[in-house]
């Protein structure tokens, strides 16, 4: 009984305006405790990005590059004119925090963006068109999967020079597909079999009208989800390479801050330079993968707790 | 038989996958701005020793035949010399190898085994307090960014307490003195290992509990459950003979999937803690520009990864007889 | 005299919108020696009446009122403990097997040995291998497959297997939960006549719950027909097949009869289940019985005893 009224409820929401499946989806997701953390973190976080604009405008001081405070030449703690403190060179911690902020989600939303838009052709068109196609896809998403993305970049950074910010985020968009596209692939074999694409293969709909008219909408939320997964190996793979000293010169993220006080030694005398920036690496993660898993329970009805069987 | 269908074909697919990946290292190499030649050869070596090595690797060959002896290379294992140490590649590696692999493969044994076990007692308690102190525990530590874990742990255990030393992985003065014995020896490099492995226990077990928990929680609604209950077995029987080894299945193959994420944050830790890993030179022959040490650590924790993975294919045929049968 | 007596028992599970009424004061007893079969369609609460009886039904399930006599005690005052000794021992349960009632990573006849060594664990290896040897026989599965996987059986064989494990420790009640669904009926038609001879030589009580009137007219002494959680007629097998007096029985009778037996055509109206979150307190089965009168929906039904076994749900009878 109670299984005839799930079915109606979601033939429902099938067929309804996405308005109401948003409403739907939000009305589970706001029961989700850890879900209104992970979006209350990021709301924090995209105020500290927009803010990031702010301190230069006060002072050419708080640049988070290239802006020195006169007064200081040691790396010094907090105080009224340095939120945070200085790092060596007499730098604003506080601003590099917030301009951070900004790289972070810059790199982690476009190259999840990109990995995603890769990852949903490729496993629609690997479904879809199955054969050949679908083999070698595959065998190429196995491929890249056991290629540890890091030590990739490592490499590319040891042949090609020194790599940009966008450099960087398309290199880790190209090597993080394959785990969406098999989803997507497994979404779409299961669509293929459904009668409203033989309807539209009947009445001449084209490969290419099929895929992006009636296959992709349905495949989207799924993406979508994928993305908030990306996103936090994204960030986390700029942040490591940061660290390791291979970021891009020309930006500063809250992995470069913590390569700067390994590398110049203040890593046991500074904690207040070394806490923030790993604290918000650590928190924006997990506050995008919250996100991911609230949003996961929205999409995938068997994680809901009702469990009725008869 | 089945088992040695999969386990073959299996093998044959890593086979050409490592194969794939020594091809696009080749591609790469020649592929990328300046000269290949001067990329093998260190500036420092004579005049003599360049043109050996020249021929030796080819270099002055066609491009395809410069490929076969680029691949006959890497079978005999001769990578070229190191610009930095002055040495033949393969002694470093052969050298750093045993402890990448001490590292890595304690380090993904022990989450998995805890992580497992942790989540079969999550998913069991579901919705009490002790879960979702768990859960919550798991997606915190999991989430956080591990070179700065490395950090904290360095500064909390060694520096603080000084439980621990800061970084390497032997004592000098223990392994030069001629009276200590093995055991001695072995307990040092224990000593050593301890916070890098927890480094990447705490990072890595949350996500095998987390599987495991959901996966046990998914293995709990099978309709071989309600037949045990109703048999009358006793919870645990039903928890750790029953439930166990089903959900267990899913979090096998997201260990064999996580391998290349969890040798990522092995050459992460190595280079933190200064354990004389393949990882670790990985990462110091980029910055200093030593191209063959590069390739062939490259080419070494990749076929780690992959014989990591059919071992946890073995693994996997073991313990599910759908494979074995 | 009864071994089993449910009396009044009414089942709830908790969802996130409510309260769900599964079944409503639904009273039988079942005889020693002798099979009562339950019918329905998929969700009148058939099956949750057979888990309840063992004190299964899922975490979100209670029982809101009733009793059920298990020679003489109630069940559900016994203790966990108590009440685990008593599943397998003394009620077991043969499940669909088609729905993996066995665990793919044993051994079937581990599976088994297994229910053996629990509830009589002082029996030596070589006695529980030759009764694990002996249920195969009798269930004629060759003994040569006994050391196989599950995934290794075809449907009939794990059916089979599923049968065996049932009769493992002799039960005195066996609840047979769509003993045969998703058979092929040739096989269907063979398990039913193993089932029903080992149920007569063993002397053992049985509840068979299909939503196949045919197959529970095959096995079954007694016949009880739920609808939407209530029990809408129930007596032996000869006066409810013969003559059954409530609106629901005679439209599932109709469809058995006819040749080529479609599921029952009951008249659809749009309500094709009727909501059990808030279920109107007279008959569940109004809204879609073509002798409903006004009073039917509102008036709380109670059962008309119609002949010596014989018992309708039905004010329309009286």
């Amino acid at each position: 009984m109670a299984d005839g009224f799930k079915t109606r409820k979601k033939a429902l929401s099938r067929h309804g305006h996405w308005i109401e499946r948003w409403k739907e989806g939000w009305a589970i997701y706001k029961k989700n405790l850890l879900g209104r953390i992970g979006l209350a973190l990021l709301s924090i976080f995209t105020l500290m990005a927009l803010a990031s604009f702010i301190p230069p405008l006060i002072d050419p001081m708080y640049g988070p590059m290239s802006g020195v405070d006169p007064a200081i030449t040691a790396s010094t703690g907090p105080s009224a004119r340095h939120w945070l403190g200085t790092d060596f060179m007499g730098r604003d911690l506080f601003s590099q925090l917030l301009a951070g902020a900004r790289v972070a989600f810059t790199v982690g939303i476009t190259s999840a963006f990109v990995s995603i838009v890769l990852g949903t052709l490729i496993g629609m068109v690997a479904g879809y068109l199955g054969g050949w196609t679908d083999v070698f896809l595959m065998r190429a998403a196995d491929l890249i999967m056991v290629m540890p993305t890091l030590l990739v970049v490592l490499i590319l950074a040891a042949l090609f020079g020194q790599l940009n910010i966008w450099s960087i985020i398309l290199i880790i968009a190209l090597f993080r597909w394959p785990g969406v596209s098999r989803v997507i692939r497994a979404q779409t074999l299961t669509l293929k079999e459904r009668p409203f694409i033989d309807a539209a293969r009947v009445a001449g709909a084209s490969h290419v009208r099929i895929i992006f008219r009636h296959i992709m909408p349905n495949v989207l939320p799924l993406s979508f989800l994928y993305m908030t997964f990306r996103v936090t190996a994204a960030i986390n793979i700029e942040a490591a390479l940061a660290f390791l000293g291979f970021g891009d010169p020309g930006t500063v993220s809250w992995g470069m801050m913590l390569q700067w006080v390994w590398k110049t030694g203040h890593m046991f005398k500074a904690p207040y330079w070394l806490l923030p920036p790993g604290i918000c690496i650590s928190l924006i993660t997990l506050a995008f993968y919250l996100l991911g898993r609230a949003m996961d329970e929205v999409l995938d009805p068997r994680l809901r707790k009702e469990g009725e069987r008869y | 038989m089945e088992l040695w269908r999969y386990l073959w074909r299996r093998f044959i697919q890593i086979g050409i996958t490592f194969f794939v990946i020594l091809t696009i290292l080749f591609v790469l190499f020649r592929i990328a701005p300046g000269d290949p030649v001067t990329r093998m050869i260190g500036p420092e070596m004579t005049t003599e020793d360049a043109v050996r090595l020249i021929s030796q690797l080819g270099l002055d060959r066609p491009l395809w035949i410069q490929y076969l002896y680029y691949v006959r290379n890497f079978f005999t294992g001769n990578f070229g010399y190191s610009f930095h140490y002055g040495q033949p590649v393969i002694e470093i590696i052969w050298d750093r190898l045993p402890n990448t692999v001490l590292l890595f493969t304690s380090s993904v044994i022990l989450s998995a085994v805890v992580g497992v076990f942790l989540g079969k007692i999550a998913a069991w308690r579901k919705g009490k307090r002790s879960d979702t102190l768990m859960t919550l525990g798991a997606l915190v530590t999991h989430t956080v960014f591990l070179p700065w874990m490395a950090l904290i742990l360095i500064w909390i255990f060694a520096y603080r307490f000084g439980w621990f030393p800061i970084n390497g992985m032997i004592s000098e003065e223990i392994w030069l003195d001629p009276s200590a014995g093995l055991w001695i020896k072995a307990l040092d490099v224990f000593h050593h290992m301890v916070l890098p492995l927890l480094t990447l226990f705490l990072i890595y077990f949350g996500s095998y509990l987390l599987i495991m928990r959901s996966a046990m929680l998914e293995t709990l609604k099978e309709d071989y459950i309600l037949t045990a209950r109703a048999k009358g077995l006793k919870e645990k029987v039903i928890r750790n003979h029953h439930a166990a080894p089903n959900a267990a299945l899913p979090v096998v193959t997201s260990v064999g999937l996580s391998l290349a994420f969890s040798i990522n944050g092995g050459a992460l830790t190595e280079t933190v803690f200064s354990w004389p890993g393949i990882g670790r030179e990985l990462v110091f022959s980029v910055s200093n520009n030593d191209y063959p040490l590069a390739q062939a650590a490259f080419l070494l924790i990749s076929a780690v990864v992959l014989v990591s993975n059919l071992v946890v294919d073995l693994l996997y045929a073991y313990l599910d007889p759908r494979i074995r049968y | 005299m009864g071994l089993l007596a449910v009396e009044g028992l009414s089942i709830g599970y908790h969802t996130e919108k409510g309260l769900l009424h599964a079944v409503e004061d639904v009273s039988f007893t079942v005889k020693r020696g002798r099979s009562l079969g339950l019918v329905g369609e998929s969700g009148c609460g058939k099956t949750t009446l057979g888990l309840a009886i063992l004190r299964l039904l899922p975490e979100n399930g209670t029982i809101l009122k009733g009793r059920i006599l298990f020679d003489g005690a109630d069940l559900l005052e016994k203790s966990d403990e108590a009440m685990r000794r008593i599943r397998w021992k003394e009620i077991s349960m043969i499940f669909q097997a088609a729905m993996n009632a066995l665990n793919p990573v044993h051994r079937v006849k581990d599976q088994i040995a297994e229910a053996i060594l629990t509830h009589e664990p002082e029996t030596p290896r070589e006695t529980v291998r030759s009764r694990v040897e002996a249920l195969f026989d009798q269930v004629g599965i060759p003994r040569s497959r006994m050391g196989d996987f599950p995934h290794q059986y075809s449907g009939g064989m794990k059916q089979r297997a599923v049968i065996a494990m049932a009769l493992a420790l002799r039960p005195r009640l066996i609840i047979a939960d769509e003993p045969t669904t998703a058979l092929d009926v040739i096989v269907q038609d063979q398990i039913l006549r193993q089932t029903r001879r080992i149920q007569e030589a063993f002397d053992i009580s049985m509840i068979v719950i299909s939503h196949d009137i045919a197959v529970v007219a095959e096995v079954c002494h007694d016949i009880g027909v739920l609808y939407a959680g209530q029990l809408v007629e129930y007596g032996d097998r000869e006066s409810v097949l013969q003559s059954p007096m409530h609106p629901y029985s005679r439209m599932l009778l109709g469809a058995f009869l006819t040749v080529g037996g479609k599921p029952p055509r009951v008249p659809d109206n749009g309500n094709d289940s009727p909501d059990l979150m808030d279920p109107a307190p007279g008959c569940r089965f109004h809204d879609r019985c073509p002798m409903a009168e006004d009073p039917c929906r509102q008036t709380p039904v109670a059962s008309v005893t119609v002949g010596r076994t014989h018992r309708v749900l039905c004010r329309r009878v009286a």
